[in-house]
């Protein structure tokens, strides 16, 4: 896949591929919310991102500096990450539903020079724009002309640059995608990613997923997660392989239309979405001519057995789950075609990946004993580094590991089994959600003087948000306080964010240094013993 | 003020934007941020909005703006 030492994740995935004879194969069978179809080839594509990529070029963007999309699923979410990429400028990808607190977090530890956005997200920009000194340019999709205020319009740019671009020859140690993880402690953390990362994501698109030039393929993931640009744009494309790209949010109808009508064969999706499709009414999929799909895949979560049954029995299909994180870029565990699945199981390690389960001592776990799981470094989408951060990057590296902070056991046959995570970080529907950040935010709401936030168990999202407050003497919690928070952490934080439950109590539990002791709120709200209280500060 | 409008303006509240003009046939794909869990902010807000309480049928049952309008002003009427 690499030839004359170029890694240039936007290259290979454009103009590599009209090279290798795929120019006028279909690249990205765009359908809009509104099922509206559009066909962009490879040369489509390699002649957009060219576009894209001069007009930053024109607008002084330099390699290293770092430039973000805050888009739904749209084309040009698409092109504009390969021009950027091209470029060798480093490309980060944001949530949509992101608020205004996630996104100057995240724009201003990167200290990111440009953003490419819609008309609807720019007010919660403006309103941080002030304190973020090195955003110089802001780019609209969805505006004609150029602003007078500066705001850029994408259509402009690309209108008015060339469509002709060479990307410089690209190490494999060029810094390319930039995501932002959060962590049960601290502000989100920058998870730098290499060029060489296409290496892994082109070996598990080809490995794990099985996707070969003819496949018809659809990964449901948002460009903000990795799964999004890992499998949604950079491990298919670096294949010559045709993706399906719908920017319509979950309706099982026109998910089922879609894999019917347009002949995928190989689906990827998330846990969240499968269990919504489990309780849709069996008639969606009687009928449902699938005979072309040959494979589901899932990630995000575990995948519960009554999901895998489910599938078996109304798709007749078998659904494999995969386990990988931001920081790993690239599928490491895994079923798949040709292992046999242990329904809840997470697998086995992708081919070339040295998985283990490592005790808190630091020695290997007998099978079936719980420890944390752990990678043997090297694999090429390994990050390298948290940006601004690599102290934290070092710490996760121990005893020739990288602990991953789940938990999980191996049993006697190699199958690894998922069990939790080490920390307090929230998965809630496959999106890991930082207590600290949401209690933060809680804070800045007038009314409330104290704030704990933890996971719990959620038949759907697999964990949601439970925020415990306290308030200051004078407040009263009315339904239209609890409005004000949940738009609040929404508008602030992100949608993924809101507490699904928020409870009042006196007091939120602390230990002697002031630290939020949330496995007590968690045995609280579970009915469990809270286990040693004896460092819980006193009234 | 009619349905239509004081329901605009609970959406420009819950998704924070200004520019938000609904229609009878606006979807969940119409409007940037109008997720599952968004959509759980807009039913608390139009039941605080309208003085209403929605049940799981009735949300469930919900397509696109102009069968959350009938359905309030159903509510309204009962």
């Amino acid at each position: 896949m690499i030839i004359n030492g170029q890694y240039n994740i936007g290259h290979i995935c454009t103009r590599q591929q009209c090279d290798l004879g795929r120019g006028d194969k279909v690249a990205m069978r765009w359908i809009s919310q509104h099922m509206e179809l559009h066909d962009y080839t490879f040369r489509d594509l390699d002649l957009q991102s060219n576009r894209f990529a001069n007009a930053l070029q024109g607008l002084g963007f330099q390699p290293g500096d770092a430039c973000f999309t805050l888009l739904p699923k749209m084309p040009e979410q698409f092109f504009s990450f390969l021009g950027i990429l091209k470029l060798q400028v480093v490309a980060g990808t944001l949530f949509s539903n992101f608020g205004e607190e996630a996104l100057l977090d995240r724009l201003g530890d990167s200290r990111a020079r440009g953003i490419i956005t819609k008309k609807s997200f720019l007010k919660k920009l403006t309103r941080i724009r002030g304190q973020l000194p090195n955003l110089t340019t802001v780019i609209l999709v969805d505006i004609d002309q150029h602003q007078a205020d500066g705001v850029l319009s994408y259509p402009q740019l690309v209108r008015e640059a060339s469509d002709q671009f060479s990307a410089a020859p690209t190490s494999a140690q060029t810094p390319s995608v930039l995501h932002y993880t959060s962590g049960s402690t601290g502000k989100p953390k920058g998870v730098q990613h290499l060029h060489q990362s296409v290496l892994s994501q082109n070996r598990t698109a080809r490995e794990v997923l099985q996707l070969t030039k003819d496949e018809i393929y659809w990964c449901t993931a948002d460009q903000g997660w990795v799964t999004g640009t890992s499998y949604g744009i950079i491990g298919p494309w670096s294949l010559g392989v045709t993706q399906v790209h719908f920017g319509g949010g979950y309706n099982a109808e026109h998910w089922f239309n879609i894999l019917e009508q347009e002949k995928v064969t190989v689906w990827y999706s998330a846990p969240t979405a499968l269990r919504m499709l489990l309780r849709e009414e069996p008639e969606l999929f009687t009928g449902r001519d699938l005979s072309l799909l040959k494979h589901i895949f899932s990630v995000g979560e575990p995948l519960n057995p009554e999901v895998i049954h489910w599938a078996r029995r109304t798709l007749g299909k078998e659904i494999y789950d995969t386990w990988f994180q931001t920081e790993t870029g690239a599928i490491m565990i895994s079923n798949r075609p040709g292992l046999e699945v242990r329904p809840g199981s997470m697998g086995q390690p992708a081919p070339g990946i040295e998985a283990a389960i490592i005790a808190d001592d630091g020695s290997p776990a007998d099978d079936g004993e719980q420890g944390n799981l752990c990678v043997r470094p090297g694999w090429p989408s390994m990050f390298s580094t948290y940006l601004n951060n690599d102290e934290v990057y070092r710490q996760k590296f121990r005893g020739g590991y990288y602990y991953s902070g789940d938990t999980a056991f191996k049993d006697a046959d190699g199958y690894f089994w998922f069990l939790g995570r080490s920390d307090d970080v929230i998965n809630t529907a496959g999106h890991l959600v930082s207590p600290f950040e949401v209690e933060s935010a809680l804070l800045e709401i007038p009314e409330i003087a104290e704030s704990g936030v933890i996971a719990a168990p959620d038949e759907l999202l697999f964990e949601k948000v439970v925020a415990y407050i306290s308030l200051h003497a004078q407040a009263e919690y009315t339904p239209e306080l609890e409005l004000r928070i949940r738009l609040y952490i929404s508008n602030k934080v992100s949608t993924i964010a809101t507490p699904q439950e928020i409870h009042v109590i006196d007091k939120i539990p602390k230990n002697k240094s002031g630290k939020i002791m949330r496995r007590v709120l968690k045995a609280r709200y579970l009915g469990t013993d809270a286990g040693d209280t004896s460092t819980m500060e006193e009234d | 003020m009619d349905t239509k409008t004081k329901l605009q303006g609970i959406f420009r509240q819950v998704f924070d934007d200004d520019s938000i003009v609904i229609e009878r046939a606006t979807t969940a794909d119409d409007i940037d941020g109008w997720d599952s869990l968004s959509h759980m902010n807009l039913i608390v807000a139009v039941e605080m909005g309208f003085s209403i309480r929605f049940n799981v049928k009735d949300v469930r049952a919900l397509k696109d703006v102009g069968d959350l309008i009938d359905i309030i002003d159903k509510k309204l009427a009962g």
